[in-house]
C-alpha cells in the first residue's frame, strides 16, 4: 500500500517523475499475496470463475508486488496513468482477445503461456474477468 | 512454430504417436500446433527457438499414463522431452535439446502427497510449484519454511533435480531430495531407498538405498523420468537475524570468501551465503539507458559513481542466521568480529521474530517470488538472459582468480560484468549473468561467442559449469575430459543399457544414446 501513497505522491508532481529513474519506490516490498485454491475437478470444463482463475494462474506475476505488476506499473505511469492500473484487474481497457493474444503469444519478458498452465476454457473466463472493455 | 519431425520418424509415424497419446492423456492434452510449439519453445533463447524445437507435447496426470506414453515412445521411436513445470528460464524454458523432441509436461502431476512438520519433509509431484508448496504450508499453518531458487515460479523437484541453489539453509536443493519415484525409459517404474520396500514408511527420511543409491543419477539426467520425490525443509526458526554488510571493492571478494566459507564449513553459518556484485541491486532500481545510454559496457568510473550516488558496495553481503535468539546472538558476535578484521564498518541488523512482517521478496526465508525476474528488464525488450555458471574450491585466491578471468573475457567482449557467488560450504556458486536484446542479431552471435570463450578459458583454468543452457550442453560435457571422457563415456553406457531406443531425453547434458549419437554436437 505504502508503494501506492508514493507513487502517487510522484505523479502529482510531473517534474520529479522526469527527474528519477523510474526505479521502484522505497520501503519493504508488499507481503506475499495468497492465491484461492486452485478449483478443483476438470480443467476442460467451461463456466469457471474468471476472477479465482486468473489469481491461480496470472497470481504468480500478476497480483501486488508481482513481478508483472511491477513492470506495467513502470509502464502505466510512464504514460500518465495512475499506479494502480499496474494489476491487470484494475484496467479497463483490456479487451478478451487481446488478453487471450498475450497469453498465449507472450509480451516483453512474459513468456507465452502453455495449455497446461491455463487452458482454453480456463483462458476465456480470465480472458471474460480482465477483458472488461469488451 | 513450424513442425520439426524427429530425426528418421515419418509425418505417417509421428501422427500415429500423437494418436495413441491421445488415446492415453485425453486429446486435448496432445498439443501440437503451430501455437503450441511456441508455448514450448526457448522464449529466452540465444537466437532463434527454431535451433531447439519441440514437435508437440504430452501432458500425462498421473504415474500410470507417464508409463503409457513412455511405452508408446519406444514404439514409434520418438523421442520424449520431460520437463515438471517448463520454467527453466536461461537454461532452455521447455525446450528440448534434440530437434523434433516431444515435451512430456509433468506440470498437470501437481498434487502434494505428504506434508510433514515433524520430520519436516514434503513429497510431491514434478507439477508443484514452489508458489503452490508455500501455500499449502501457509493454509495449514505448518513451522515448515522453503529453500527457493531466485525466481520461483518453477517446479519444487525440477529446480532441485537441475542442480537448482536458494539462500537458505536448505539451499542445495539436489541434497534436500530423499526417496524418488521414477518411471525407466522402458516403462518399468522404481523407488529407491527405502521405498524400494513396499509400504516403508522411511522411504522420504534415509537419504541411501541398500546397495547402490540411484537417487541423484535421476538428476540433470535421460536415465528415468521423476514421478514424485520426498524433500526435505527446514523447520521453523524462533528467530533469525539479517547481518547486511556493503562491501566496497570488487578485490574484496577474495577476503569474504576466507571469512565466511571457513564458518560455513564448521556450521556456525548454516545458510548459503549469497554474494551479488552491485549490478544485481541496479538492475531493480530502473533499465539500463536510465544509467549508462550507451550500447558499450558501462565503464569503471560510471561503475564507481552510481556506487556513490545509489550508496552501494561493489559487493553485498546478507548473510542470515537463524535458529534459537541466544544462539543466533552468539553466531552473529562470531561472524561481526570475523568480519571486522577487514572491514570497519559495522552491518545493518534486521532481528527477525515469528510474526514479525515478511516481505514478499525475502528469498533467504524461503518466500517464493517472480520479482528477481524483473533483471530481464534492465536491457528491455523480451528479457533474454543467459547465466555462465562455473563452480570454485571456497578460497579467496580461487574466487579471485575466477572473477579477474571472467571479468577480463567479459571485459574484452564490452558487456557489462555482472557477478555474483553463492558460498555453498567447500565450494562457491559463480554465475555471470548475461542480459542481451534477443531482436539483435549482433548482440545475440556476440553474446554466444563470449559464452564459448567463458567455458573454454575457464576449462583451461580447471573449473567446469554446474548447469548450463541447451546449446552448450555438449561444449560443457566435453569439458569433462578426464580419461578420455570417462564420465560421459560410463553416462552412455548407462544410458544405452536403460534405453535402446533412446527415448528419453537423448542429448540431456550431453549424455547421447547411440539411437542419436549423431546428433551429437549437431543444431536443427
Amino acid at each position: 500500500m505504502k508503494r501506492f501513497v508514493f507513487a502517487a505522491a510522484m505523479l502529482t508532481c510531473a517534474a520529479s517523475v522526469a527527474a528519477l529513474p523510474p526505479g521502484p519506490p522505497p520501503g519493504p516490498p508488499p507481503p506475499y499475496q495468497m492465491r484461492p485454491v486452485a478449483p478443483a475437478g476438470d480443467r476442460l470444463k467451461p463456466g469457471g470463475d474468471g476472477k479465482t482463475l486468473f489469481e491461480v494462474h496470472c497470481g504468480y506475476c500478476h497480483l501486488t508486488g508481482g513481478m508483472g505488476t511491477n513492470l506495467l506499473t513502470k509502464q502505466r505511469m510512464m504514460m500518465g496513468e495512475t499506479p494502480d492500473k499496474g494489476l491487470l484487474a484494475n484496467r479497463t481497457d483490456l479487451t478478451a482477445d487481446y488478453v487471450k493474444s498475450v497469453v498465449r503469444m507472450g509480451k516483453g519478458a512474459m513468456p507465452g503461456q502453455t495449455k497446461v498452465d491455463v487452458t482454453d476454457v480456463e483462458l476465456d473466463a480470465v480472458a471474460r474477468y480482465l477483458g472488461k472493455a469488451g | 512454430m513450424k513442425l520439426h519431425l524427429p530425426p528418421r520418424v515419418s509425418p505417417r509415424t509421428f501422427d500415429a504417436m500423437l494418436t495413441a497419446a491421445a488415446g492415453v492423456v485425453g486429446k486435448d492434452w496432445v498439443m501440437a500446433s503451430d501455437a503450441d510449439r511456441d508455448a514450448y519453445s526457448d522464449v529466452y533463447a540465444p537466437g532463434s527457438p527454431e535451433e531447439w524445437p519441440a514437435s508437440a507435447a504430452i501432458a500425462p496426470a498421473s504415474v500410470e499414463e507417464v508409463r503409457a506414453i513412455v511405452r508408446l515412445a519406444n514404439e514409434h521411436k520418438t523421442p520424449l522431452w520431460p520437463v515438471a513445470r517448463g520454467k527453466n528460464l536461461g537454461y532452455g524454458t521447455a525446450a528440448p535439446r534434440m530437434a523434433g523432441s516431444i515435451v512430456l509436461d509433468l506440470g498437470r502431476m501437481n498434487r502434494i502427497l505428504e506434508l510433514d512438520a515433524k520430520l519436516a519433509y514434503c513429497v510431491v509431484e514434478p507439477g508443484v510449484g514452489f508458489f503452490d508448496l508455500y501455500e499449502a504450508v501457509q493454509r495449514e499453518k505448518l513451522p515448515l519454511w522453503l529453500s527457493v531458487p531466485g525466481n520461483a515460479w518453477g517446479s519444487v523437484l525440477g529446480n532441485a533435480l537441475e542442480h537448482g541453489i536458494g539462500y537458505t539453509s536448505y539451499g542445495l536443493h539436489a541434497r534436500n531430495l530423499c526417496g524418488i519415484e521414477a518411471v525407466l525409459p522402458d516403462g518399468d517404474l522404481v523407488r529407491t531407498g527405502m521405498g524400494a520396500m513396499t509400504g516403508n514408511p522411511a522411504w522420504h527420511l534415509f537419504p541411501m538405498s541398500y546397495g547402490p543409491t540411484f537417487d541423484l543419477a535421476f538428476s540433470q539426467s535421460n536415465l528415468g523420468i521423476v514421478t514424485k520425490a520426498g524433500v526435505w525443509m527446514q523447520p521453523a526458526p524462533e528467530s533469525s537475524l539479517e547481518l547486511v554488510f556493503d562491501i566496497p571493492a570488487a578485490e574484496d571478494i577474495g577476503w569474504v570468501i576466507d571469512t565466511i566459507a571457513p564458518l560455513k564449513i564448521s556450521g556456525l553459518i548454516d545458510q548459503n551465503v549469497f554474494v551479488p556484485s552491485w549490478l544485481g541491486k541496479m538492475v531493480l532500481k530502473g533499465q539500463r539507458k536510465d544509467f549508462w545510454d550507451k550500447p558499450t559496457a558501462i565503464p569503471e568510473a560510471r561503475v564507481q559513481e552510481l556506487l556513490k550516488e545509489h550508496k552501494l558496495g561493489y559487493w553485498q553481503v546478507a548473510l542470515r542466521l537463524y535458529g534459537e535468539e541466544g544462539v543466533v546472538k552468539a553466531k552473529a558476535d562470531v561472524v561481526k568480529a570475523a568480519m571486522k578484521r577487514n572491514l570497519a564498518a559495522p552491518p545493518e541488523e534486521h532481528w527477525w521474530h515469528p510474526g514479525d512482517y515478511i516481505h514478499g521478496v525475502e528469498i533467504t526465508m524461503g518466500v517464493p517470488s517472480a520479482v528477481p525476474l524483473q533483471m530481464s528488464d534492465w536491457i528491455g525488450g523480451r528479457g533474454a538472459h543467459m547465466g555462465f555458471s562455473p563452480v570454485v574450491p571456497a578460497t579467496g585466491k580461487h574466487v579471485l582468480d575466477q572473477m579477474h578471468r571472467s571479468r577480463k573475457i567479459i571485459a574484452d567482449f564490452d558487456v557489462d560484468f555482472y557477478a555474483s557467488f553463492t558460498i555453498g560450504g567447500r565450494f562457491a556458486n559463480n554465475v555471470n549473468m548475461l542480459m542481451y536484446d534477443r531482436d539483435n542479431a549482433a548482440e545475440v552471435a556476440k553474446m554466444r561467442r563470449l559464452f564459448d570463450t567463458l567455458i573454454t578459458e575457464t576449462a583451461k583454468a580447471g573449473y567446469a559449469e554446474y548447469r548450463t543452457h541447451l546449446g552448450w550442453m555438449d561444449p560443457v560435457m566435453d569439458t569433462f575430459d578426464f580419461n578420455g571422457h570417462a564420465l560421459r563415456r560410463f553416462g552412455e553406457k548407462v544410458k544405452n543399457a536403460l534405453d535402446p531406443n533412446g527415448v528419453v531425453a537423448p542429448g540431456k547434458q550431453g549424455i547421447w544414446p547411440a539411437a542419436y549419437a549423431d546428433q551429437r554436437g549437431g543444431k536443427a
